[in-house]
């Protein structure tokens, strides 16, 4: 499986270099970049399913295989190696990556005409770096890949998008740069504290989780290191405020831009997040929590409000994205079973959804050459499939029960209720139940933006654009195509299978997550008892507590 | 095969068919069968309702003595949906209890479960019959049965789960279905619109009711109704029943039954909802959907018989719900909109008996929603045939329409009498047993005041049913006949696929009346239902006489304004026009404007704001310190002017700072 895994990996990146310099018409080009997607995905299948059910003795890393690679450079003791490898956290989204990309080579077919062999080489590209970041077993690769992916999407953006996306571009990779360069700081300081204080210089992410649950780092050195670890991800998730990025590269990107942009870039901040900032930063996490859960959930109110009244259907989806990662940062910064283990499985379902919504404004765009909502309506009556898809996507997206939206929603909110609920401290459990009641209320708020798209997209009397050339194109909408279709099927497969069977998805999540929440736990429950003790010494707010903590 | 067949439980097979016959029909309608879309559901739903009154007639025969299979159930499982280890903490102490979430999909046979699988299905069965005939001609044929079927498979799953979490999972499955078949003429912009509005109405409940689950789950770390292997229950009796958080989670658990069954404040969206297909209106709109919120509460009774303050709750939105509807009711002119106004009128009435709280409500409450279900869904299907023959609802365009719909005027006749509670009829029974329950609870000290208002309001509410009703009536089949131009020479009868229905249906409103005693016996094998207590209180003989006054006088009235004295009808609606109540009235107390103005139109200003705030501050200040670094390279570039003389002075400047530092230093 290690050698499967490292194929996959591979396989894109020297495709890509061959796209770049083999002579191949666009026809040749597109036929070859779908062929590299689909074996590659065959490869991540294989790896995927040979996850195993049930947990190996003592082994948490699937899959896994690493070389020596920047051994002895500098420093005598310096290891940094190339190491990969899956656990429950990567497992899925290593998946959807491979998925994703095939959409996103189906979805650029006809619409990519220029430099064809470039455009598909990024996208492969970014398959390698997009891949590689859910399996990084080492720190410094684990960045490498982090940085890999960026570079990919900002050519893409500034070379394929829309009207403004040099702008776009830009802003985009400069932002996210920023905040990274932090992140890498903090990471560094990490390794370099652990190096301080156990005389070991190591790199990997296993070791590092591990030596820092034994001994973990003081409350300051936490706190620092979470701000600066959160600076980069929180750009890339986007946490509220850092978000304005996000509905300007959406809107200028490609489709396929913005399908992966959607489906996977913005789920390696809240992967980061998992992987780095509960297990190694338990403490600063838990303090923290309450501050988080407010930015989280303004992100949900807040992106779906604006998403209200946007009349671009990209950034309407671009600032619902805003609001469902909300969700997925919501269920992270409860640090409870229920709500991290929701939060892993909202960003599969997010990836879905919201990749495959994106991918059909595309193709709406490609018929109609308009993102304005207000230039269509009651495209049903033509393109019924089209209809069909949207409508189940947009259900999936606003959590309709049995489809995947659902579960992973539903698991955020009752983690949060359930942290709400069961603090002991009165005055941050009463934040929290004000938190998870406005969270339920932007379930309201989701369901109203995007039945409203719905509604005025493809229901009502039929509307065209009407452009110059309008006859000519009003004969040429065609419902979906193979190629269309074969771009959505998969993942409306998936919609199905995540609605009604989580636990097959969950069961493989919950493993490592053991692992990954127990120091948080442990931490949350320290905080406890000091609360209780300060609770015993003021009778008052022992009252209080015991009337916010429990009901019965 | 039969042997795969004899091992499945019908309990199992009752959803499964449906659910199959609506995939065979999205596969295969389109190119395949067209204008045979119908037979697979129809068949699937047959075969389904044959099932359920097996299993009815099973239950009914099983005595009292097994009381302790009647506690177990009958228990079906399919498979386990979501399972987490340790998901639960009891509030944090020492010793950590922990409790798994296991969501495992349950199906489970009990009184209250076969009555309404019973009901949901004959329902079903004839209103496919009835939509085969009326939907004849419409291009989407298939993709109506293939919604018809997914509801029919989510409503009958609703009531046969065992767990919060599922039985809210087919809750919104239904408001689903609800939302395509309103929907399902989409290219008119009107039932687009009734779709969206309906299931965000329905969403507003879900908070309440998603806020209910949470609570739960936060209380009593399980979800589950009864207790299965391996989980507890939120039900059985075993379990301690919080006071404070028990009235929160029943309060929020009605604001999830208001959504479905329409109740104020969140009932705006079902007279709406009468711009789909009016075999949809009979079938969801009337007879099963919106009783899912009746179904929800008897089936958590024992968290509402905990707070007596609850169910006065219960009692009073549906009573005020139910005066409210039959006073808008009134002047409606739109058929099929008088109709769903009855049928939030009469849900309010079920929710009022069990709100009571009593064993006589409670049954009193499942009883009028069977008898409610025939004649509603008889008077529905009786519009729909007036509607397939007049091209519209609009009542003030047609009338005298008896001679010509002879079979349509009988069978909507029978289903009037029914619904306003003419005696003897269906609707007398379960009506009075109603006003019975809701009577002996305002004998009960506790809050008798606000009971024995609501008996009033309960009354006085069966005189309106029976005017408007009668209204309606008279307003359709007698008067001066006419009809739309658009309709043709002559309305004709519907063919025999709408009409048996219709004669079925209205047998049933007549004979339905007799099985309240049957129904008692079988209701009370439910286990959420065996505490109830069991104090008999012998029949108010004056309840049914009064009853049955009151809606013949009902009738009486409507007869006359409406048959002979148009003067004397004039003269009051133009008091009333003066005084503005009918203007309340017709305007639905401008609820829907209030919303308009105190919800939506400031959420969408709090959007723009918020999307001007995103635009001009957040982002601003991001490229603001985007700027930064090239204005400080810029300003920094200004110095750099080239001239030597500049730099030197600069120098000798930095020289002399330096030096005056250092001194300074050294002074001190």
């Amino acid at each position: 499986m290690g050698l499967l895994l490292n194929l996959s990996l591979l396989l894109p990146l020297l495709s890509a270099v061959v796209l770049w310099f083999a002579p191949l018409n666009r026809h040749q080009v597109r036929r070859f970049a779908l062929g590299v997607t689909l074996v590659t995905l065959l490869l991540v299948i294989i790896v995927t399913a040979g996850y195993p059910a049930q947990p190996l003795e003592g082994e948490s890393v699937y899959a896994s295989s690493e070389w020596s690679w920047l051994g002895g450079v500098g420093f005598a003791e310096m290891d940094v190696r190339y190491s990969v490898g899956l656990d429950g956290l990567g497992l899925w989204l290593y998946a959807l990556s491979g998925l994703l990309m095939v959409t996103a080579v189906l979805v650029s077919w006809e619409s990519v005409k220029e430099r064809a062999g470039l455009f598909y080489g990024l996208l492969l590209l970014l398959e390698t770096g997009c891949l590689g970041v859910f399996c990084a077993r080492d720190i410094i690769l684990f960045y490498v890949f982090f940085e890999f992916t960026l570079i990919p999407l900002f050519f893409l953006i500034g070379i394929w998008g829309s009207e403004d996306r040099r702008r776009a571009a830009n802003k985009f990779f400069l932002y996210t740069l920023a905040g990274s360069v932090l992140t890498f700081l903090g990471l560094m300081s990490i390794v370099l504290l652990h190096w301080a204080h156990s005389g070991q210089l190591t790199f990997s992410i296993e070791l590092l989780t591990e030596a820092l649950r034994e001994n973990p780092l003081t409350l300051t050195y936490q706190r620092i290191i979470f701000l600066a670890l959160l600076a980069g991800f929180a750009i890339k998730i986007p946490i509220f405020p850092f978000h304005t990025w996000l509905p300007l590269a959406h809107v200028q990107a490609p489709t396929a831009g913005s399908v992966l942009l959607a489906g996977i870039m913005l789920k390696i901040g809240t992967y980061g997040f998992v992987r780095f900032n509960l297990p190694m930063l338990p403490d600063a996490t838990v303090q923290w929590m309450p501050c988080l859960l407010w930015l989280s959930v303004a992100g949900i109110i807040y992106g779906a409000l604006v998403a209200l009244v946007q009349w671009d259907m990209k950034r309407l989806i671009a600032y619902s994205s805003v609001s469902h990662l909300g969700f997925c940062t919501l269920g992270l910064f409860s640090v409870n079973r229920l709500g991290i283990e929701g939060a892993a499985l909202q960003m599969i379902n997010h990836g879905i959804s919201t990749g495959a919504l994106f991918a059909i404004v595309g193709m709406i765009y490609e018929r109609y050459h308009t993102r304005e909502i207000r230039q269509l309506a009651g495209l049903a009556a033509k393109t019924p499939w089209l209809a069909f898809f949207m409508l189940l996507f947009t259900l999936s997206s606003i959590g309709l029960p049995g489809l995947n939206g659902f579960t992973g929603e539903f698991l955020i909110l009752l983690g949060v209720f359930q942290r709400a609920w069961n603090h002991a401290d009165a005055h941050v459990g009463g934040q929290l139940t004000v938190i998870a009641i406005l969270a339920v209320f932007g379930v309201v708020l989701g369901a109203w933006y995007m039945l409203s798209l719905m509604q005025r997209l493809f229901f009502g009397r039929l509307q065209e654009p009407d452009q110059e050339h309008s006859d000519q194109l009003a004969t040429n909408i065609r419902d979906l195509s193979w190629r269309e279709f074969a771009a959505l099927a998969p993942l409306a497969v998936m919609v199905f299978w995540i609605g009604l069977q989580p636990g097959f998805f969950l069961s493989r999540i919950d493993r490592t997550l053991t692992t990954i929440i127990e120091p948080a736990e442990e931490s949350v429950s320290r905080v406890f008892q000091a609360s209780n003790r300060n609770a015993r010494r003021f009778p008052v707010e022992s009252v209080k507590s015991k009337s916010g903590g429990s009901g019965t | 095969m039969s042997y795969c067949l004899a091992t499945i439980h019908p309990i199992a097979l009752i959803p499964a068919l449906p659910l199959l016959a609506t995939i065979l029909t999205a596969l295969l309608g389109a190119r395949y069968l067209k204008r045979l879309s119908h037979w697979p559901v129809m068949v699937a739903t047959a075969v389904s309702f044959l099932l359920s009154a097996m299993l009815l007639v099973q239950t009914h025969q099983s005595t009292a003595n097994d009381h302790q299979q009647a506690d177990s159930g009958e228990i079906v499982t399919l498979w386990s949906w979501v399972h987490v280890q340790d998901a639960y903490q009891a509030v944090p102490s020492s010793e950590r209890e922990t409790e798994d979430l296991r969501i495992d999909v349950v199906l489970r046979v009990d009184g209250l479960t076969v009555v309404m699988l019973t009901m949901v299905t004959f329902v079903s069965l004839l209103v496919t019959i009835f939509a085969a005939g009326y939907m004849h001609d419409d291009p989407g044929y298939w993709r109506f049965f293939t919604y018809i079927g997914l509801f029919i498979f989510s409503m009958t799953m609703l009531i046969s789960v065992n767990n919060f979490v599922l039985l809210f999972v087919f809750w919104e499955a239904v408001g689903m279905c609800s939302y395509l078949l309103i929907g399902f003429w989409y290219q008119k912009p009107e039932a687009a619109a009734a779709g969206k509005k309906a299931f965000l109405v329905n969403r507003v409940g879900d908070f309440g009711f998603l806020l209910a689950l949470f609570l739960i789950w936060s209380t009593y770390g399980t979800l589950n109704y009864y207790g299965t292997e391996g989980a507890r229950g939120v039900l059985d009796s075993s379990l301690p029943l919080g006071e404070a958080s028990g009235l929160l989670i029943c309060l929020l658990l009605m604001l999830g039954a208001c959504g479905k069954s329409a109740q104020f404040p969140l009932h705006i969206w079902l007279p709406d909802a009468m711009e789909g297909p009016t075999p949809v209106s009979a079938l969801i709109h009337a007879a099963t959907m919106v009783t899912a919120g009746i179904y929800m509460v008897t089936r958590c009774w024992p968290l509402f018989a905990a707070s007596e303050e609850a169910q006065l709750a219960v009692a009073c939105i549906g009573g005020f719900t139910a005066l409210l509807a039959g006073l808008i009711a009134l002047t409606q002119f739109d058929l099929k909109r008088v109709l769903a106004y009855s049928t939030i009128s009469q849900l309010g009435y079920m929710f009022l008996a069990l709100g009571t709280g009593s064993r006589a409500g409670i049954v009193a409450g499942m009883f009028h929603l069977v008898t409610h279900a025939f004649f509603k869904a008889l008077l529905f299907l009786g519009s729909g045939s007036v509607m397939h023959a007049t091209g519209t609802v609009d009542m003030r365009q047609f009338g005298g329409l008896r001679s010509r719909l002879r079979i349509t005027h009988i069978t909507f006749l029978i289903g009037c009498l029914a619904l306003s509670g003419f005696p003897l009829l269906a609707g007398f029974w379960s009506k009075d047993a109603i006003l019975t329950a809701v009577y002996e609870r305002s004998v009960v000290p506790s809050y008798a005041g606000f009971y024995t208002t609501l008996f009033w309001v309960a009354t006085f509410t069966a005189l309106l049913t029976a005017i408007y009703t009668f209204r309606a009536f008279f307003l359709t089949f007698y008067g001066p006949a006419q009809h739309p131009s658009e309709a043709g020479e002559s309305p004709h009868e519907s063919p025999a696929s709408m009409w048996i229905p219709l004669a079925i249906l209205a047998i049933g409103s007549c004979l339905i009346g007799l099985v309240h005693h049957p129904l008692e016996h079988v209701l009370l094998q439910t286990p959420s239902l065996t505490g109830l207590d069991v104090t008999e209180v012998g029949h108010v003989a004056w309840i049914p006489l009064m009853s049955a006054l009151v809606a013949l006088a009902g009738i009486g009235l409507a007869g006359w304004f409406y048959l002979r004295g148009g003067e004397l009808l004039d003269r009051i609606t133009g008091l009333l026009k003066r005084c503005g109540l009918y203007q309340l009235s017709e305007e639905k107390f401008y609820l829907d404007t209030l919303y308009w103005g105190f919800i939506i139109w400031p959420l969408r200003c709090m959007a723009l704001i918020c999307y001007a705030v995103d635009r001009w501050i957040i982002d601003y200040l991001v490229d603001f310190c985007g700027r930064c670094p090239r204005s400080f390279g810029s300003l920094m570039r200004s110095l750099q002017m080239g001239l030597t003389s500049f730099y030197a002075l600069a120098m000798v400047l930095g020289l002399l700072v330096l030096m005056a530092a250092r001194l300074l230093s050294q002074l001190t």
